[in-house]
């Protein structure tokens, strides 16, 4: 039981960076591959904050604003200009960027982990002996990921803006012969799913490793991989994805190897090319630039 | 009314357009004519600010085009329907006409019905996503797209392309309507000059990027030398 | 649109075989001239320019992005180093060809999910292999050795070659020159082989299978064959240059072989030009400088190089410089050369698709 909670957890995590590349991938066709890097960073200011005695809250509140910004700025900076461009060059950007904002934040804020204390109080409850964390924040991590999923599809589905983003990601130059302001989309597309990030490596920063430059690696990985077999379209494939991986990874660790742990992301994607063998979602990928 | 003065467009060293000078008329149906590669699609295109000219200006009534954004110059009030119709078929007939409307400062609900009238099977065919659609219907969405933000002018790209003959026919009745009730000025390029000279008021005719004729449609009609150097051997 | 369209055409005759052979005994000449600090960095190009001719092939000429390049470093490094750690004796030639197999096995592995997957995809499969490298490699502790990795013999200089150098720190000095010299010319052998790589049927059904696959699979070219030949040669390539770093530096770890190593590689490639000879030749040429020139930019930046700043000084230049390179130089710093032709070609007032405002 201790091991579906654990699960879980981690897989709200992936599933929020999941949610994050859906919400970019819809609003302009790009991805984001420093995503997990971004959200580091601008969590390391929150935390920075919570140094001058502010609240969790509004640490968490700093995160995702400052989050957005970051997102909303390397539009227009470093994306923009890449617009019609080959569609593999803003990914080479972005994994620079990711290089530079990983060593300034090891240069800023020291290579130790920073973490921050969850404002929720713990529960323990026994479960076949084993004695089970069942924090009130990991119940919170869940409802807020189920949250946000639905606000994303809401998003998309019902709302004006939704549909402009869509549209500006769909065919740009025909979404501006209908009077949308398609950059302006682009640039919101980018700061929502930065936000959206950002709150997952707030999530990280809460627990009990705390946040270290390099550990948005790997979960940007398993978001990936979750946003990738879930569907990049659909917002609750990836929550579900997202989950999957964290129960995977989970289920290795306490039943196989922890040292395979790693691997469980990319076991999960070669088992969805397995069932899938005419690759993920080709069509979609190779056809628009 | 819609000036377009000197206007020149390069694409490297091909000279698309070259000091391209007419008036199209408010509330009239201009028809721009001329074989492929003459130039109107290039034309219009720059009309909507999606390309930039070399040299010239475009006037909608007082305000310069020249330099505007694309989107800018569509909440003017200038519709475009480009060639190939543009409709965004990953979405739903009603979700591309909800994005028609999104911009312009109509009433959404409003505007579906009056389209929806206009055009019965669209709204059949609502819910559905567009790559379901045959030609014929793709060219009404297109339409109704671009009609549901109440322009004032359009610019239509060779609506007839690839639609069976009864089908252009009703179209381009639908135009003429159009262009009366709601006092609109059109720009309507094709290839097919026979069906677009019925209806148009006035002409421009194309030819490698130069205006060789420009006059009443009529006129332009009857002139046996032009159809036969620069309208192919359609017209009858 | 296909980002490899303005990538430049390799035409190799014999005369460019005989370029290679040309250059690897030119420099072999210059490393006796080099003081030993920088016959050493000489010889850590030499290993990353191996690497990045392996990742030219399968970006370049196959069109497929990796990210997973130090992974395979990693796998080609351990490999030698296992054997190496427990068989002392046994002659470079043997260790690097266990390098190479070891490599191409890993490249195969990951060849058959990721050759299926497209730009962003194949992006993020090997994006997922190399950021588990160093936490498979730390866990794994019996095999690799953890956190401590794996010592390494130092390369040892053969009696005649100590002979020719003279005075205090001979042996230390004959030592750097001869390593540098076995990296160089282990370079030149993996160029040599390139080289004709790139001539090859199998390096013309690359090119054909990148630009046109339809067209490739109708001519009876095998698409995933070819693909995942592609990755098996880049990884073989990289293992060989994997190992060969780490001989140099006499030991293997986990931290040796990080993300960020991939980027560079990425950044060095795109730096010298991707899907070229020459490329893999400047971006080593780059890496052997880098050293210098992050302590250049500490001492002009006023930066002390042990503080936080100073450390991670590298990994900022190398991600800025990717940034900087792909806005402005895409094509590599050889398409600088003519920056007045650029500049001029950027101030026509054409645009065909314009630009989003």
């Amino acid at each position: 039981m201790h091991n579906i909670f654990g699960g879980l957890a981690t897989g709200v995590i992936y599933s929020l960076v999941a949610l994050s590349l859906v919400i970019i991938w819809q609003s302009t066709h790009v991805l984001n591959f420093a995503q997990g890097a971004m959200a580091m960073f601008a969590t390391y200011i929150g935390m920075t904050e919570i140094d001058r005695g502010i609240g969790y809250w509004w640490c968490v509140i700093i995160s995702v604003v400052v989050g957005m910004a970051l997102g909303g700025l390397t539009e227009r900076v470093l994306i923009r200009p890449l617009y019609g461009k080959p569609e593999i060059n803003p990914i080479v950007v972005m994994v620079g960027f990711l290089g530079v904002l990983e060593a300034l934040a090891a240069a800023i804020w020291t290579s130790t982990t920073r973490n921050i204390t969850e404002p929720f109080s713990q529960i323990y409850y026994q479960d076949h002996g084993h004695l089970v964390f069942l924090s009130a924040f990991i119940v919170f991590q869940i409802l807020l990921a189920i949250g946000i999923m639905l606000l994303v599809a809401a998003l998309f589905r019902f709302t004006k803006l939704g549909l402009q983003l869509r549209a500006s990601a769909l065919a740009p130059e025909v979404s501006r012969l209908l009077g949308i302001r398609v950059g302006r989309m682009l640039t919101i597309g980018w700061m929502l799913s930065a936000g959206v990030g950002a709150i997952a490596a707030v999530i990280v920063a809460s627990g009990n490793f705390g946040l270290f430059p390099t550990d948005m690696d790997g979960i940007f990985v398993a978001g990936f991989i979750a946003a990738a077999v879930g569907g990049l379209e659909s917002p609750i494939g990836a929550v579900a994805g997202g989950l999957l991986i964290g129960l995977a990874e989970q289920f290795i660790l306490a039943y196989w190897s922890p040292n395979v742990a790693p691997l469980g992301g990319i076991i999960i994607l070669v088992l969805a090319l397995m069932i899938r063998p005419q690759g993920l979602f080709s069509k979609s990928v190779s056809r628009r630039v | 009314m819609i000036k377009v003065e000197d206007l020149s467009v390069n694409y490297g060293a091909v000279r698309a357009l070259r000091e391209v000078d007419f008036d199209a008329p408010t509330g009239q149906i201009t028809a721009v004519l001329g074989a492929n590669g003459a130039g109107k699609t290039t034309l219009l295109r720059t009309i909507s600010g999606l390309v930039k000219p070399q040299r010239g200006g475009v006037h909608l009534d007082e305000t310069n085009l020249v330099g505007m954004a694309t989107e800018n110059i569509a909440r003017l009030g200038v519709g475009h329907v480009p060639e190939g119709r543009g409709v965004i078929e990953e979405l739903t007939v009603e979700e591309n006409l909800r994005l028609g409307a999104l911009s312009a400062k109509v009433n959404l609900a409003d505007g579906l019905n009056e389209q929806y009238e206009r055009f019965p099977i669209l709204g059949e065919r609502r819910k559905r996503h567009c790559s379901t659609l045959s030609g014929g219907e793709r060219q009404m969405l297109a339409m109704a797209r671009a009609l549901i933000a109440r322009p004032r002018v359009l610019l239509l790209d060779e609506p007839s392309l690839g639609l069976a003959p009864q089908v252009t026919a009703q179209l381009m009745r639908t135009i003429r309507e159009l262009c009366e009730t709601d006092d609109l000025t059109v720009l309507l390029v094709e290839q097919n000059a026979k069906s677009a000279l019925r209806i148009a008021h006035r002409a421009v005719v194309l030819h490698l990027g130069s205006v060789v004729a420009n006059g009443d449609a009529q006129g332009v009609a009857d002139d046996d030398d032009l159809r036969r150097y620069y309208l192919g051997v359609v017209v009858s | 649109m296909n980002w490899w369209r303005g990538l430049p055409r390799q035409e190799t005759t014999n005369s460019r075989v005989a370029a290679v052979a040309a250059l690897t005994v030119l420099t072999l000449f210059v490393t006796f001239f080099l003081p030993p600090v920088a016959d050493s960095e000489l010889a850590g190009g030499a290993a990353i320019a191996i690497v990045i001719l392996g990742l030219s092939w399968l970006t370049g000429w196959s069109g497929q992005i990796s990210l997973g390049n130090s992974g395979f470093m990693a796998v080609g490094a351990y490999a030698a180093g296992i054997w190496a750690h427990h068989h002392a004796a046994t002659p470079l030639v043997f260790t690097l060809l266990l390098a190479l197999v070891a490599g191409g096995i890993s490249g195969l592995v990951i060849a058959i999910p990721s050759t299926r997957l497209r730009g962003p995809y194949l992006a993020g499969m090997t994006l997922a292999f190399s950021a588990a490298v160093t936490p498979l490699a730390q866990n794994f502790t019996s095999v690799t050795g953890g956190e401590g990795g794996i010592f390494l013999n130092s390369l040892v200089t053969p009696k005649w070659f100590e002979h020719l150098f003279h005075g205090a720190n001979a042996s230390i000095n004959a030592n750097a020159q001869w390593t540098a010299d076995l990296a160089v010319v282990v370079a030149g052998v993996m160029f040599f082989f390139m080289a004709n790589l790139f001539h090859s049927r199998a390096g013309r059904s690359m090119r054909l299978v990148r630009d046109n696959d339809v067209a490739a699979e109708l001519m009876g070219v095998h698409l995933a064959r070819t693909r995942t030949m592609a990755f098996v040669v880049s990884a073989a390539f990289a293992g060989v240059g994997g190992a060969l770093y780490s001989l140099l530096e006499a030991s293997v770890r986990p931290e040796t072989f990080p993300l960020t190593l991939s980027i560079t590689l990425l950044t060095l490639m795109v730096l010298g030009g991707i899907g070229t000879l020459s490329g893999a030749v400047i971006g080593g040429i780059i890496y052997s400088f880098s050293a210098n020139l992050v302590s250049h930019v500490n001492s002009l930046t006023g930066v002390n190089p042990t503080s936080n700043l100073g450390a991670n000084m590298q990994g900022i230049i190398f991600g800025v410089l990717l940034i900087l390179t792909m806005l402005f130089a895409p094509r590599g710093i050889v398409s600088l050369s003519s920056p007045l032709r650029r500049l001029w070609r950027a101030r026509r007032p054409l645009s065909v698709t314009q630009e989003v405002q």
